[in-house]
């Protein structure tokens, strides 16, 4: 929302402030000022002008050769603008002067035989608003010779951006009324006082309001014999202030209402309703209408439109309520007889429907936000006079409306919960003064007990605490003290972002990388990983249309993208989606080496350099963590593991499976991927034993195909408890060992805590391991 | 002969021969001890003469001898030590080098402060519903609060949460107060992704309810955690704006030096308010008040490291995530 200062000194008067204080003020009423805009005067060395004369130049066929007066003299000028004609009063640039618009200074020069000595300008050029589609056109209320830049001088413009609950606030008026509460001074209302017109007097039109849920309030009233034409210049600088383009003096007063006093109207031709009736109806299944954009529309029955007698169907839409007007109903230049509507629609029907057919508008932006149900009639009245003030019609003394003002609910409200919310001491007629200022209506109903009526434009007052709000919001939240609440409350001591997790692997060497939770099919096919379960309705772009179901194919993008640094470790910690559920995971990534010589060699990586990083993680979690061998689709058969976690499935780690690595062109690449939480151990004190170990090692040969894993069990199982420790410490497969088969060399360490083992009970043990691998059917090497 | 032994001795060249020498000359069968051996077959009064010159002759090399060794075990541990030495300039084994998201780091700096201050930390999902994210936080259903928080649906009705505020609910839910809690976490919107606008981003929520809390507890809070960030004394500003789930509603800023430019300005950081009675209604608390504030992490990150592109958080180049190292 744009608010031009010395428009809100039209409401405010001298007690306006400094365009910095506004400002101030506007941000502390929670009215936030997003940028402050210096519109500039009209450019020095422009006057306005009348063309008298226009004729074709030979040899282009849009260029004219215009004479413009300017009251004392004819100057000569070539000009390209449809609306170069006899009669056009415009803005003449004279030799010298700067267009800011068009960056250059306007001199004398040739053009196609012709000698121009001037410029005639559009607006664009003149740098006051942008339209560059003609020239600038000027109305009675200038006269030629008028140096432009004294009827239109510079300006500051405050652009609020409003949040969605402040519907009140989308005008000059709603933004001057919060002032003048603030600063507690009184404010002059233009739209007070004016010709509200009489209902009883017959002004020849009808209104048939269908539905008056959605359409409370309907008025209509009748200006006629207006000339359409240019603004005046007054009027044309509001509206360039606002950000609008001025088009005709009927349109220009509508939109100057928009924003004055936030109530958007239309104004009709007269013409275009039969009969005079006017009516506010579902649109029927597919009936269509064509707006002011020229656009036809298809409806549907949750469309409201306004619609008049006439189609095959006895009733014609013509435009959609609260939204757009139609192409064919407004006013055209020999528009003399006008019927403006004002009227009141239900924010959600009107939501609905710019939804559905993807408009934006001033209007629909309004209504949707919730306009002030009760203003109809007053901005109708307004609207109406500045119409017979600036395009010279007769307000008719009648008026056509339906609906009635509507008186809202009191609020119970406390003025002591002023103080209890916000911890602010406001005394109680100053409270009284806010409320007042805003708006509401005070009603003492005993001790700390008052009765408010919110004022009919404030939709977003409906409890005690929106109250407390406005009253604090005047006072000043400058005024807020800090204190600390006094609570008793100790929080639980708890690791839910995985700290530690992150920590221990940035000190494993890998580095944390975040990617998007979206990304396409085509990525999650092409890294192996399961197909989506969650597809986005409104994605930006198919490549961000589903959610992940792993975070390995991030790692492999961002593997991919760093393929030039040598030597990679990467970890991400974040949610993925499956069918039901949505899981925590831990996803790390290696692309070796290790670790890199440089000058000399390389330490490689493999299965168990990986390994070794998540045992780390284990051990440093007092957790045990076993890989038992597994299948995923994305990893390398044969280098593949399921790894359990406390016992607990907890996910998976592998080498890329080539082929998917290929895709990526990425070379031998290791991946783990992990559900979170991965618990801590429970820890318990053993005392430690001081008594000496027995070491003894044993080569046991097996088929190669059997697990590391099934050999240690069954050595464990065989030895007993007393086995302190068992450790593998050479694996061979070769000319030794007959084909397919492997020697797998054990250290074995037994101990008793109370005292040392003799050799024979160290045997015995031994004998037992023994046994039992010769028994499994292996063999053991001497 | 002893001059014979101590040249031999002296020309010993490493400890082999220096042990030959030895057993040349004090073994069983070395020269001097033959020559001890002997002494029998001398008279008596010669025998003690000669006994102790022989004495003296052994005693003479066996002292040569440990000299020597000592000479060649030094020398030998100075060859070795000259043999074992390096060139430390050259470079070092580069193992991978790990380190946290700049995110995290900022993530985990915020945690700490609110940890010391007394919160508990509390995380939630990230897929959620219209329920959680809207509905329970008093967004009334076709309103335009909702076009300030542009959505990404799925096709099965849910959404990705737009704020970290849904939690303010599932808490409630499944605490009592009173209680202190933060909440980290990632948020999406589906708006137009540029330098300063990503559609997935993280905010930190807060939320303390109890008998008697305060917009002015609110007030203290932001400012604890102003002077935590940037300094004690560090001033905040709180401004009347509009979150459904607040009333009274405010942002808040806080006025720092801006570590890069060194100009002093007020810093817009979020949203913040007194929990909205609805909100309370909702989740069945009844005689409680409470204050909630939330704000984006990634400012946090990019103003101070003056990073010109939100988007090079998601992009995974190690140039860029290599840079944040060691304490923020």
């Amino acid at each position: 929302m744009r608010v031009p200062h010395d428009w809100l000194a039209a409401f405010l008067g001298d007690a306006l402030p400094s365009v910095e204080r506004t400002v101030e003020l506007l941000d502390g009423l929670g009215l936030a000022v997003e940028t402050v805009h210096e519109l500039p005067a009209a450019p020095a060395g422009v006057v306005v002008a009348d063309i008298r004369e226009v004729e074709p130049i030979e040899g282009s066929d849009h260029l004219v050769r215009a004479v413009a007066s300017d009251g004392r003299q004819n100057v000569q000028v070539v000009c390209g603008a449809p609306n170069a004609r006899v009669g056009v009063r415009t803005a003449l640039a004279l030799p010298g002067a700067e267009l800011p618009g068009a960056g250059f200074t306007v001199s004398e020069r040739e053009v196609l035989g012709v000698t121009s000595r001037g410029v005639l300008a559009s607006p664009r050029e003149l740098g006051l608003y942008d339209y560059a589609g003609g020239l600038i056109t000027f109305g009675d209320d200038v006269q030629p010779g008028t140096p432009l830049a004294e009827v239109w001088p510079a300006q500051t413009v405050i652009e609020l951006e409003l949040t969605p609950n402040r519907a009140d606030a989308f005008s000059v008026l709603g933004v001057a009324r919060d002032l003048a509460a603030k600063l507690g001074v009184p404010m002059s209302l233009p739209h007070v006082g004016a010709d509200a017109g009489d209902p009883d007097v017959d002004d020849g039109l009808r209104l048939e309001v269908a539905d008056s849920a959605a359409c409370p309030r309907f008025t209509l009233r009748r200006i006629e014999g207006v000339r359409v034409g240019p603004s005046p210049v007054w009027l044309q600088r509001r509206l360039a202030g606002v950000g609008l383009r001025p088009r005709n003096n009927v349109v220009d007063v509508t939109n100057f209402v928009t924003f004055e006093l936030g109530q958007p109207s239309h104004a009709y031709d007269r013409r275009v309703l039969r009969e005079g009736v006017l009516q506010v109806r579902r649109a029927r299944p597919g009936e269509t209408v064509t707006l002011l954009d020229e656009e036809s529309y298809r409806l549907s029955d949750d469309d409201l439109v306004i619609a008049t007698p006439g189609g095959e169907a006895g009733s014609r839409a013509i435009g959609l309520a609260g939204v757009m007007g139609g192409l064919h109903d407004s006013v055209v230049a020999d528009t003399d007889d006008v019927a403006l509507e004002v009227a009141h629609f239900d924010p959600v029907v009107v939501r609905r429907a710019a939804k559905r057919h993807r408009l934006s508008t001033d209007a629909h932006y309004r209504f949707e936000r919730g306009v002030d149900p009760d203003l109809p009639p007053r901005a109708s009245a307004r609207a109406a006079a500045l119409l017979a003030e600036v395009a010279g019609g007769r307000v008719h003394a009648g008026i056509t409306a339906t609906g009635s003002d509507q008186a809202r609910a009191e609020i119970a409200f406390r003025p002591s919960r002023v103080a209890y919310l916000v911890d602010l001491e406001v005394p109680l007629d100053a409270q009284r003064r806010y409320l007042e200022g805003l708006g509401c209506e005070v009603r003492e109903a005993g001790d700390d007990a008052w009765q408010v009526r919110p004022p009919s434009w404030r939709f977003d007052l409906a409890i005690e605490e929106d109250l407390v709000e406005e009253v604090a919001r005047l006072h000043g939240y400058e005024h807020i003290g800090q204190t600390v609440p006094a609570m008793h409350f100790v929080p639980p001591i708890q690791d839910p972002t995985h700290r530690r997790l992150k920590e221990a692997l940035a000190d494993a060497g890998l580095q944390e990388v975040l990617n998007y939770v979206f990304t396409g099919p085509d990525e999650l096919a092409r890294a192996a990983a399961p197909a989506a379960a969650v597809t986005l309705s409104n994605p930006q772009g198919v490549e961000r249309s589903v959610l992940r179901t792993a975070l390995y194919p991030g790692l492999l993008a961002a593997a991919a993208l760093n393929r030039a640094v040598p030597s990679l470790a990467l970890f991400e910690v974040g949610h993925v989606f499956l069918e039901g559920r949505e899981e925590e995971r831990v996803a790390m990534l290696w692309r070796g080496p290790w670790a890199r010589g440089g000058w000399r060699a390389d330490q490689p990586l493999d299965f168990f350099a990986v390994k070794g990083v998540l045992e780390g993680l284990a051990a440093g979690a007092g957790a045990e963590l076993r890989c038992l061998p597994g299948r995923a689709d994305f990893l390398h058969p044969g280098v593949s593991a399921r790894v359990l976690w406390q016992g607990e499935e907890a996910g998976v780690l592998g080498r890329l499976h080539p082929e998917v690595a290929a895709r990526y062109e990425l070379g031998e690449v290791y991946l783990a991927e992990l559900q979170l939480p991965l618990p801590a151990g429970r820890v318990r004190f053993a005392e430690v034993v001081r008594q000496p170990y027995a070491e003894r090692d044993l080569a046991v040969v097996a088929p190669a195909r059997v697990a590391y894993a099934e050999l240690a069990s069954l050595v464990r199982d065989a030895a007993g408890p007393d086995l302190a420790s068992l450790e593998p410490f050479d694996v061979y497969q070769g000319e030794q060992v007959a084909e397919g088969q492997r020697s797998v060399a054990l250290r074995l360490r037994f101990q008793l805590d109370d005292r040392a083992l003799t050799d024979d009970e160290v045997d015995v043990r031994m004998g037992n391991v023994m046994r039992a691998v010769r028994d499994a059917g292996y063999d053991i090497r001497a | 002969m002893l001059e014979d032994a101590l040249g031999a001795v002296s020309a010993a060249a490493d400890l082999q021969e220096l042990q030959e020498v030895r057993v040349r000359y004090l073994g069983k069968k070395g020269l001097l001890t033959q020559q001890l051996k002997g002494l029998g077959a001398l008279p008596p009064d010669e025998r003690r003469e000669a006994g102790r010159v022989i004495n003296e002759h052994k005693a003479a090399v066996e002292e040569a001898i440990r000299e020597r060794r000592a000479a060649l075990e030094r020398a030998a541990l100075d060859e070795q030590l000259a043999r074992e030495a390096v060139d430390v300039t050259l470079p070092g084994t580069q193992l991978p080098q790990g380190g946290l998201h700049l995110l995290t780091m900022v993530t985990h700096r915020l945690l700490d402060v609110f940890t010391a201050l007394g919160y508990e930390v509390a995380v939630g999902p990230e897929l959620e519903t219209d329920h959680y994210n809207f509905e329970s936080l008093n967004f009334p259903a076709e309103h335009p609060a909702r076009d300030e928080q542009d959505t990404f649906w799925t096709t099965d009705g849910r959404l990705l949460r737009t704020h970290t505020s849904p939690m303010q609910v599932r808490y409630m839910e499944t605490h009592r107060p009173p209680f202190k809690v933060v909440v980290p976490g990632k948020v999406f919107r589906n708006e137009a992704v540029d330098a300063t606008h990503e559609a997935q981003f993280h905010q930190l929520e807060a939320l303390v309810v109890g008998e008697r809390i305060t917009m002015a507890d609110l007030k203290g809070a932001i400012d604890e955690m102003a002077s935590a960030l940037f300094g004690a004394g560090t001033r905040t500003r709180l401004q009347p704006t509009f979150f459904p789930f607040v009333e009274p509603g405010a942002e808040f800023a806080i006025y720092w030096t801006h570590p890069r430019t060194g100009r002093q300005e007020w810093l817009e950081l979020g949203g913040c308010g007194m929990v909205h009675p609805n909100v309370f209604e909702a989740v069945g608390y009844e005689g409680v008040t409470g204050f909630a504030f939330g704000f984006g992490i990634e400012r946090l990150a990019l103003v101070p490291y003056g990073i010109p592109d939100i988007r090079s958080f998601y992009q995974g180049d190690l140039r860029v995530l290599r840079q944040f190292r060691g304490a923020l």
